[in-house]
């Protein structure tokens, strides 16, 4: 590195530039993983096809855009609404028949969910790469010498009020209230009178809601492709693990630093490597500590 | 016992049998296998390189097909290496082809080629670039399209001949930055271009060079802080379609401005997608190619003139666009194809190899305006397989070098600030 | 002998005869995959079906053996057959590893582990080019003669019967030993298990040591076989799941249930590959469409896969304990 770029204003631009890339996309991870984490946490269900979801949001976002113009973020409040319907709907037909079976059999169901979904765009849509441009994809705000993506901006703002919005809801609504003991204790809900199914289905229509609304977010950021879930689904799981099963504010948190495990480790160790670190800091905290950074102690031996 | 027993025999039976319905050709056909990645990451490109194919066919089937009877195809879809073996073997054992052509892909013609040599027939590669694909000594594998030490040498010409002179600086005194994505492609085009910069030209390289993966990366913020700080004057960037989308757009955002940016290849930069996600903002950048608008046809050969105008007819009026990148190198690779079968007029792997060893064409003998020249190990030779750089100018790729071959020039020269590309 | 006794019996014998009655190449190329997939689904069952260990990263001893045996030859110039060994040797250490992991994860985070140790190797395949030649691959040399593994269509048949019939036979020995007994009592109740002295930690990691190993093997074989090596697929999840899906759909914890899965899910592959393939680009995914939803089906309706459908439809015997 030129010595040069050591002094003053230089190096703190690029400290700068990296945080700032880093609570960015630590955005766009996060709206991924809270639907995730909120399936794993109260159905036990490792949802695989959930980027496939996020794919058909891209997709609904980008049809919404060049065949009727509709801006993304007009999109967004219709996304949630079509996405709690698609959830509802997966989980009657497919969910639902599996929900107390063993663990491969939901895991193979959702994995059977995921190339089905991938494969049905590509033969509706094919696998070129499209992407659009709404006017806010190409504002750039800048603070110094770093510059913020307006997009990203908001998929960022969007994620923390969706994280709180959840955390709020989880923890003083009755339904919410409903929904964690039913986490905690299958049998003893069961007993109570609660309706575990509905709770299932409310939780599952909520995971898909996010995450496809998280697909229509990004959508000004990434090209849409049949395979676009792939791309995020792997990291999700990673910040899910690492923020504790069915934690909010984890998620939000582990996005951030896997995040900037990625940013900070592609600077110092070169883009190749970027991926084996946070891989290996998701090894790492199953072995030391599974129930992730934030989790409870414990949780993951409970079993599912 | 014996009852459950023929149940389980009749069962594999009629798995056996389903798998044992053989296809007839027609006669009066000649059939070949084609490979392509129709599912997949690369499935936009490998769809346009089928169109290529299938334009040329039917120029080919108007002039009477190759060996007196009509070109027909099998096609495979490969989205991966194994699907490729595996397909190329399918294509080869069960439809009875004895030439096999593909795949676009460098990372396809490595298994498609060791897959169809080992059944003894024919592989005419006709756009991977993988510099080992010619070194393996294999028997009967032709490839068409130069490979990507010859996109290095291209660019490095360019860069050095017109790019140098017009920034006002000789070739050694310009600091090239290196970017690439990770697979053979990216590799060998970056590896022979970092080479011939600094041996030949004497080139300054400068910050390190990043190779990543294209599929996977979602931030490149990292790589364009360190390329901030080196500030090359032109930055040498090999990429797929999406890679190459996401760079720029951050680049833009992060305001890092280099003198020009240079591509090689029908993809990333090279390909429709990008010019349609950055519009008039692309304006400026530079990919190797084959020839785009304001290639003067009449800078080629009379035959070539004639078969590169049918060409583009065909393909316009096929995809109601401008021969793009994949389109050119399928059509051009399988033309050829067709010359050497002419020549051996037959598909006997001995007579097909004295027919590709004896064509000797200059450039602006075909389309594309490519010459022929086969090397012993079974490569067209760099020289022959002119290749042509382009630039973006105003939502297309427009020809801008070589100057005889164009009525274009290049433009913005060095880039304009980000806010002035319109 | 028991009725799935027979059956396999039959079938591999229905695989023997098969090069003496058939000369169409592409039959014998579906069989060698047929029994490839099958012995590498029973190796796999070994840990997820008898184990009760779920993993989705078996891929990682997949693309060990591959590398070790392609890299052998096209590196070093060795047999490889040496490659094979070395191959074995790598997994069984990285089998310890993922057994260790499974001793203190549990259902889903386990599998995860599992993912996240194959995208691990995935990278570092596809990173170090001085050694595996990175994200390009290694195309395998082909020589003829045994000890360069290079066969013939027949030869493979036959290499490959001995594997499966040698998988085939672990599985059942694991059934009717003591040490089998003992891993189904792991796999049911845990707890219990332990409680009866079973040593279930021991057990758990040697289950899932031997069915690297075992899918390891396989992996150098399938090198040599189709001729490339490439770290993207080699180390794929597509892999990992492909391994489980075949003895899911077969009958998992079953000796017979990977090869019905596979001669089922090879040929179904095979033969919607070849009709859709190749017809107006993308409609190729059509086939994949039904595999995901078949799936489905098979998870959601028939758990005990083929083999259960098989008893209830009175063609074989019912079996005792079905594991859940």
């Amino acid at each position: 590195m030129d010595p040069a770029a050591r002094l003053g204003s230089a190096q703190i631009d690029v400290v700068a530039q990296l945080a700032v890339s880093t609570v960015l996309l630590g955005g766009i991870y996060a709206l991924i993983a809270i639907g995730l984490t909120l399936i794993f946490g109260i159905m036990r269900v490792v949802n695989f096809a959930h980027g496939e979801f996020l794919m058909l949001g891209m997709y609904l976002a980008f049809f919404a855009f060049t065949l009727r113009s509709i801006d993304p973020w007009v999109m967004l409040p219709i996304a949630l609404v079509i996405f709690f319907g698609v959830g509802l709907l997966v989980y009657a037909l497919v969910m639902r028949g599996v929900i107390h079976a063993s663990h491969n059999v939901q895991i193979f169901t959702t994995v059977g969910l995921s190339t089905a979904l991938q494969n049905v765009a590509l033969v509706l849509w094919s696998g070129d790469y499209q992407l659009f441009r709404p006017w806010h994809a190409s504002v750039v705000l800048r603070l110094g010498n770093t510059a913020f993506n307006l997009s990203q901006v908001v998929a960022f703002a969007v994620a923390v009020l969706l994280t709180a919005g959840l955390f709020a809801f989880m923890k003083w609504s009755h339904t919410g209230r409903v929904m964690r003991a039913t986490a905690q204790d299958l049998d003893a809900a069961t007993l109570m009178g609660i309706d575990t199914d509905r709770v299932y289905r409310l939780t599952f229509a909520i995971g898909i809601a996010c995450v496809g609304t998280a697909g229509v977010l990004v959508s000004p950021l990434y090209a849409a492709y049949p395979q676009a879930g792939l791309q995020f689904v792997t990291l999700a799981y990673v910040v899910v693990v690492l923020g504790g099963l069915g934690d909010m504010a984890g998620a939000l948190a582990g996005s951030v630093i896997v995040a900037g495990v990625e940013v900070a480790g592609s600077y110092v160790f070169g883009t190749a490597w970027k991926e084996v670190l946070y891989f290996i800091l998701f090894i790492g905290v199953l072995v030391f500590r599974p129930a992730g950074l934030f989790g409870q102690r414990g949780a993951e031996s409970l079993g599912v | 016992m014996p009852r459950r027993l023929l149940v389980i025999l009749v069962a594999s039976l009629v798995a056996v049998s389903a798998l044992a319905a053989v296809t007839h050709g027609q006669s009066g056909e000649y059939k070949i296998g084609v490979l392509e990645p129709l599912t997949g990451p690369l499935a936009g490109e490998g769809k346009r390189h089928l169109e290529g194919y299938e334009a040329v066919r039917d120029m080919i089937n108007e002039r009477g097909g190759v060996m007196g009877k009509k070109l027909v195809f099998t096609v495979a879809d490969v989205p991966d290496p194994t699907a490729a073996a595996t397909e190329a073997t399918r294509l080869v054992t069960r439809e009875g082809v004895k030439i096999v052509t593909g795949t676009y892909s460098s990372r396809l013609c490595g298994a498609a080629s060791e897959a169809a040599v080992r059944h003894n027939v024919i592989y005419w590669e006709t756009s991977c670039v993988d510099p080992r694909f010619n070194k393996r000594g294999l028997k009967n594998v032709y490839r068409t399209e130069i490979d990507a030490t010859g996109f290095g040498w291209y660019n490095i010409e360019f860069i050095a001949k017109h790019l140098a002179p017009r920034l006002g600086k000789k070739p050694n005194e310009l600091k090239i930055a290196f970017l690439s994505e990770d697979s053979s492609y990216g590799q060998g085009v970056t590896e022979s271009a970092r080479q011939r910069a600094k041996q030949e030209f004497g080139m300054q390289e400068v910050g390190s060079v990043e190779y990543y993966k294209f599929d996977t990366t979602n931030d490149f913020t990292s790589v364009i802080v360190k390329l901030k700080q080196a500030q090359p004057d032109i930055l040498h960037h090999i990429a797929y379609t999406n890679d190459s989308i996401l760079f720029y757009r951050q680049a833009k955002e992060q305001n890092l401005q280099v003198k020009a940016v240079v591509h090689a290849g029908a993809t990333g930069y090279g390909a429709a997608d990008f010019g349609k996600a950055h519009g008039n903002e692309a304006n400026g950048v530079f990919a190797l190619l084959e020839p785009g608008p304001g290639f003067r046809v009449e800078a080629l050969k009379p035959d070539g003139q004639k078969i590169e105008k049918e060409f583009r007819d065909a393909i316009q009026k096929k995809t109601g666009s401008y021969p793009l990148g994949a389109h050119q190198l399928a059509g051009g690779g399988l033309w050829l194809l067709k010359l050497v079968l002419d020549r051996a007029k037959s598909d006997d792997p001995d007579k097909v190899r004295d027919a590709v060893m004896s064509l000797d064409l200059p450039v602006g003998s075909m389309i594309n305006g490519w010459g022929v020249k086969f090397s012993p190990e079974g490569q067209n030779a760099n020289e022959r397989v002119q290749h042509y750089m382009l630039q973006w100018q105003n939502g297309q790729l427009v020809t801008v070098w070589p100057e005889e071959f164009t009525t274009n020039r290049a433009k913005w020269i060095p880039l304009p600030a980000w806010d002035q590309r319109k | 002998m028991s009725a799935d006794r027979w059956v396999a019996a039959a079938l591999f014998a229905v695989a023997a005869l098969m090069p003496v009655v058939v000369r169409d190449s592409f039959i014998l190329d579906s069989l060698i995959l047929i029994l490839l997939w099958g012995a590498l689904s029973s190796a796999w069952n070994v840990a997820g079906g008898y184990a009760g260990q779920v993993s989705l990263g078996h891929a990682a001893f997949f693309g060990i053996g591959a590398y070790a045996a392609a890299l052998m030859s096209a590196r070093y110039h060795q047999s490889p057959w040496l490659g094979l060994v070395a191959g074995i040797a790598l997994s069984l250490v990285a089998g310890g590893a993922i057994g260790f992991l499974s001793n203190r994860l549990k259902g889903p985070y386990f599998a995860l582990s599992t993912i996240a140790f194959a995208e691990v190797l995935k990278i570092i395949a596809s990173r170090w080019r001085g050694f595996t030649s990175g994200s390009e691959g290694v195309p395998v040399p082909f020589r003829p003669g045994f000890w360069t593994m290079g066969l013939t269509h027949v030869q493979w048949v036959y290499l490959a019967l001995g594997v499966a019939i040698l998988y085939y036979l672990v599985q059942v020995y694991l059934e009717r030993s003591r040490i089998g007994y003992q891993l189904a009592g792991v796999r049911e109740d845990e707890d219990a298990a332990e409680a009866l002295g079973i040593a279930t930690r021991r057990r758990k990691v040697q289950a899932v040591m031997l069915s690297a190993a075992l899918t390891s093997m396989c992996g150098s074989f399938w090198a040599q076989y189709i001729g490339f090596v490439d770290p993207i697929h080699v180390f794929s999840i597509d892999l990992s799941v492909r391994f489980a899906l075949n003895s899911i759909i077969g009958g998992i914890g079953t000796a017979l249930g990977p090869f019905l899965g596979s001669i089922l899910i090879t040929s179904l592959e095979t033969y919607l590959r070849a009709t859709f393939s190749g017809m107006k680009a993308g409609f190729g995914g059509i086939y994949l469409i039904i595999y995901g939803v078949v799936l489905i089906l098979v998870v959601r309706f028939a758990p005990e896969g083929l083999t259960g459908i098989a008893s209830r439809l009175g063609l074989t015997a019912r079996k005792a304990d079905a594991p859940a």
